[in-house]
């Protein structure tokens, strides 16, 4: 296909794409480090090892650096959008897994001349960053991986084929009926022979297994931070943690690895010697719904653990945090086709994306938050819902429903890639914390 | 005299090799934490092996012991079948061989899995009613008792999965004076005569083997002994008595779907069930889901209420250990 041939329109000329794009990054650099120093003062004996996050977190930094390098000795990079990628297969493959959805405000504006503002700003901010080449991760892909899920996500891997090679994956809308496993399993495969044919590597039994291996570690170093999460008070600030799930998408999955672990140790001993990030009395709480993504989404944590009352995040169910490391590959036998089927499954199975429906109305989100409420020890939810994100927005009453009896507050808090509402969120979510810090019983 | 000598001779390799491979065992057990219960039950199984070939040698009284078998039973449940049944070792002994050549396994349709596990009863009808059949014994005449140890000893076939492979009574097969034996094998000798027992027993045999190759644990899915188990489990009144249950927490269950994927007997009722007792007589509490299961609590085993084993996060080592 011709390169001017393109399927949604609206270009940038040469010149005025670099244009925006280096105002852009320059902006989007002083605002991640503007967070990143937020961060520091809120957490005033931030461990030492945090640094190496912040690090990876700066998006125009190290990371993209070692990409390209990785890129110049031949070896590919797969990026992926939904976390329906299987990210052991692309291990297993020899490539490098990076996720491309993004956060970036700036860029909304962009995707504006191609979708209508209806649509979830993280599309449009995807397709924005497309245009001008924004995102490292989304460049220097050799090809991308999307999972029809919701509509935005759908349209989306349409419009970025204009740009990349992309490959769809269609998971099923129940999951729970063998032919959706079966068919689940197909379309994995397809995407296992893209991914041969890709870097010219079979995915073999023994590379699957390692893959496998180390996918098992680094969500071994995920729980056991979480598990540090669960302390009363929090010897983690909330903002953190999370900079720290996201940031295993786009760096090095076995350095992440050891360096969480660096990370866990050092907050270990923070449990046992008594050091709190924060009060004792501050109420701890969780995020639903859309994702926050770093870096310009940060709104929503950067006002919770900013308000006075102070707020901690001790959990959060977006696809771009605690959900995605959760669920490990459960293999029983460690041949080539109970291993595979153990990706597939976990990639489908446990989801708790609400683009799933089941005849007990998405039974398993309720579960897991639940759940989740329960094991972190958390004193109430705030929904985080996009503008145009209708899954989230309508299975709202379901969830404050079964929260209801549980005696958990929610809160429905709605927004969209701007910062124009920052005052307004913030005045709602403190009045949110100020009716849970009255709840909370020492 | 020295077959008697040679036959001694196998029977203490057999004891040194079984207690070898039960220190091999608590080593692999010891390195390997994942997969620690499926070594141990590896270890249960052979002992009971042995114990039911010790338990042969000083009783042939087979009614006595069936009788005590399913009064374990009732409160047991298919535990035996999962831990106890040499005839299950024999298979999950060749799962074992399957799983170290890297040789795929097949899964039944769950369909069919479901008409296997209704047919175990028509299986266990016909056995138990089998010798009323036969016309010209006329077993009504006799005395229940009588019956029950005439010639067609319906015991005997529900107690055939639990011969060891060495009897200590005369059998069919016989190598160098050790009475060698199978599941089934005597009973298969019985109807089929003199002249064709040893290849009808050898048919048999390669079928089972062949079949458990292939499926995990086939002849557990039908087999009548199981159903005999698990027929107390199935009508509510008694649903109270057995004290060994796997219990699910549907609120820690994410339904990733591994309980389902690797039950030997491929039960879904874990999978599907929304928490509460498992209560389908395809279980044979083999415990591999609750090994297997990542999430914290979620699946347990309760004897009489309270919990003996559960589910736990099993990327990090047990603190137990």
């Amino acid at each position: 296909m011709a390169k001017t041939d393109k399927k949604y329109g609206a270009e940038l000329s040469q010149r005025e794409a670099e244009e925006i794009r280096e105002a852009m990054k320059r902006a989007s650099t002083r605002l991640m480090d503007e967070y990143i120093t937020r961060m520091r003062r809120a957490w005033p004996n931030r461990p030492d090892v945090m640094q190496y996050f912040d690090d990876i977190a700066m998006l125009y930094g190290t990371r993209e650096r070692e990409l390209l390098e990785a890129k110049e000795e031949g070896r590919k990079i797969v990026g992926y959008t939904c976390m329906f990628a299987p990210i052991e297969l692309i291990l297993a493959a020899g490539a490098i897994p990076v996720r491309v959805a993004c956060g970036i405000y700036d860029a909304v504006k962009l995707g504006n001349r191609i979708v209508p503002v209806e649509v979830c700003p993280v599309v449009r901010s995807t397709i924005g960053i497309g245009m001008v080449g924004l995102s490292p991760f989304l460049e220097l892909s050799d090809a991308l991986i999307t999972a029809l899920t919701c509509d935005g996500m759908t349209k989306l891997s349409e419009i970025l084929s204009d740009k990349k090679p992309v490959w769809t994956l269609c998971p099923p809308r129940l999951k729970d009926s063998p032919q959706s496993t079966q068919f689940w399993r197909e379309e994995l495969k397809a995407v296992k022979a893209k991914l041969e044919k890709l870097t010219g590597t079979r995915i073999t039994a023994k590379r699957l297994k390692s893959a496998i291996e180390t996918m098992h570690r680094a969500t071994r170093a995920f729980k056991r931070l979480q598990e540090i999460r669960r302390n009363i008070p929090s010897v983690i600030m909330g903002r953190d943690a999370m900079l720290v799930n996201q940031t295993v998408m786009w760096d090095d999955i076995e350095r992440w690895t050891a360096k969480t672990e660096e990370l866990c140790l050092e907050l270990e001993k923070r449990v046992r010697e008594k050091v709190w990030a924060c009060q004792p009395d501050t109420p701890r709480v969780m995020l639903a719904g859309s994702p926050a993504i770093w870096p310009d989404n940060w709104k929503l944590p950067n006002i919770v653990e900013e308000a006075s009352p102070q707020g901690v995040i001790v959990a959060d169910e977006f696809c771009f945090g605690d959900r995605f490391l959760y669920d490990p590959v459960g293999v029983d036998e460690w041949t080539m086709d109970d291993m595979f089927n153990a990706v597939s499954e976990r990639y489908l199975l446990p989801s708790t994306c609400p683009y799933f429906t089941s005849e007990d109305g998405n039974e398993d989100r309720i579960n897991w938050l639940t759940a989740m409420i329960k094991e972190r020890r958390v004193d109430g939810v705030i929904y985080h819902v996009f503008r145009g994100c209708m899954l989230y927005a309508m299975e709202y009453m379901r969830i404050k429903r079964a929260l209801d009896r549980i005696n958990v507050p929610i809160y429905y808090l709605d927004t969209d890639y701007t910062r124009e509402d920052v005052g307004q969120i913030k005045t709602r979510v403190e009045a949110f914390l100020e009716m849970l810090k009255s709840r909370v019983e020492l | 005299m020295w077959l008697q000598i040679l036959s001694e001779i196998l029977k203490l390799t057999v004891f040194a090799g079984l207690t070898l491979a039960g220190i091999l065992v608590i080593i692999i057990w010891k390195r390997d934490l994942k997969t620690k219960v499926t070594y141990m039950r590896f270890l249960v199984q052979a002992a009971a092996m042995v114990a039911f070939y010790l338990l042969f040698s000083y009783t042939t009284e087979l009614l006595f012991v069936l009788v005590v078998i399913f009064l374990l039973s009732i409160f047991w449940g298919r535990f035996f079948c999962g831990w106890l049944c040499p005839f299950g070792f024999y298979m999950d002994l060749v799962a074992a061989l399957r799983k170290t050549l890297k040789i795929r396994y097949w899964n039944l349709q769950d369909g069919l899995n479901k008409i296997l596990d209704k047919f175990r009863y028509a299986l266990l009808a016909l056995f138990v009613f089998l010798p009323f059949m036969l016309g010209e014994i006329e077993p009504w005449q006799w005395p229940l008792a009588k019956f029950l140890a005439g010639p067609f000893k319906p015991i005997s076939v529900l107690l055939s999965p639990v011969e060891p492979l060495v009897i200590p009574w005369e059998s069919t097969i016989k190598v160098y004076g050790v009475n060698l034996s199978y599941p089934y094998a005597s009973v298969i000798a019985f109807y089929s005569g003199e002249s064709y027992a040893l290849l009808c027993i050898s048919i048999f045999v390669a079928l089972t083997l062949a079949s458990s190759f292939v499926v995990r644990r086939f002849w557990c899915r039908f087999c009548p002994t199981g159903a005999s188990f698990s027929v107390l489990n199935r009508f509510k009144p008694f649903r109270w008595i057995p004290l060994l249950r796997l219990n699910k927490v549907e609120e820690k269950c994410t339904k990733c779907g591994i309980c389902k994927r690797v039950c030997p007997a491929q039960v879904t009722d874990v999978y599907e069930q929304k928490g509460g007792d498992i209560k389908t007589s395809m279980c044979m509490l083999c415990l591999r889901c609750v090994e297997l299961c990542p999430y914290e609590d979620c699946l347990r085993l309760n004897l009489a209420g309270k919990t003996i084993f559960k589910s736990r996060n099993w990327l990090e080592p047990s603190k137990i250990e």
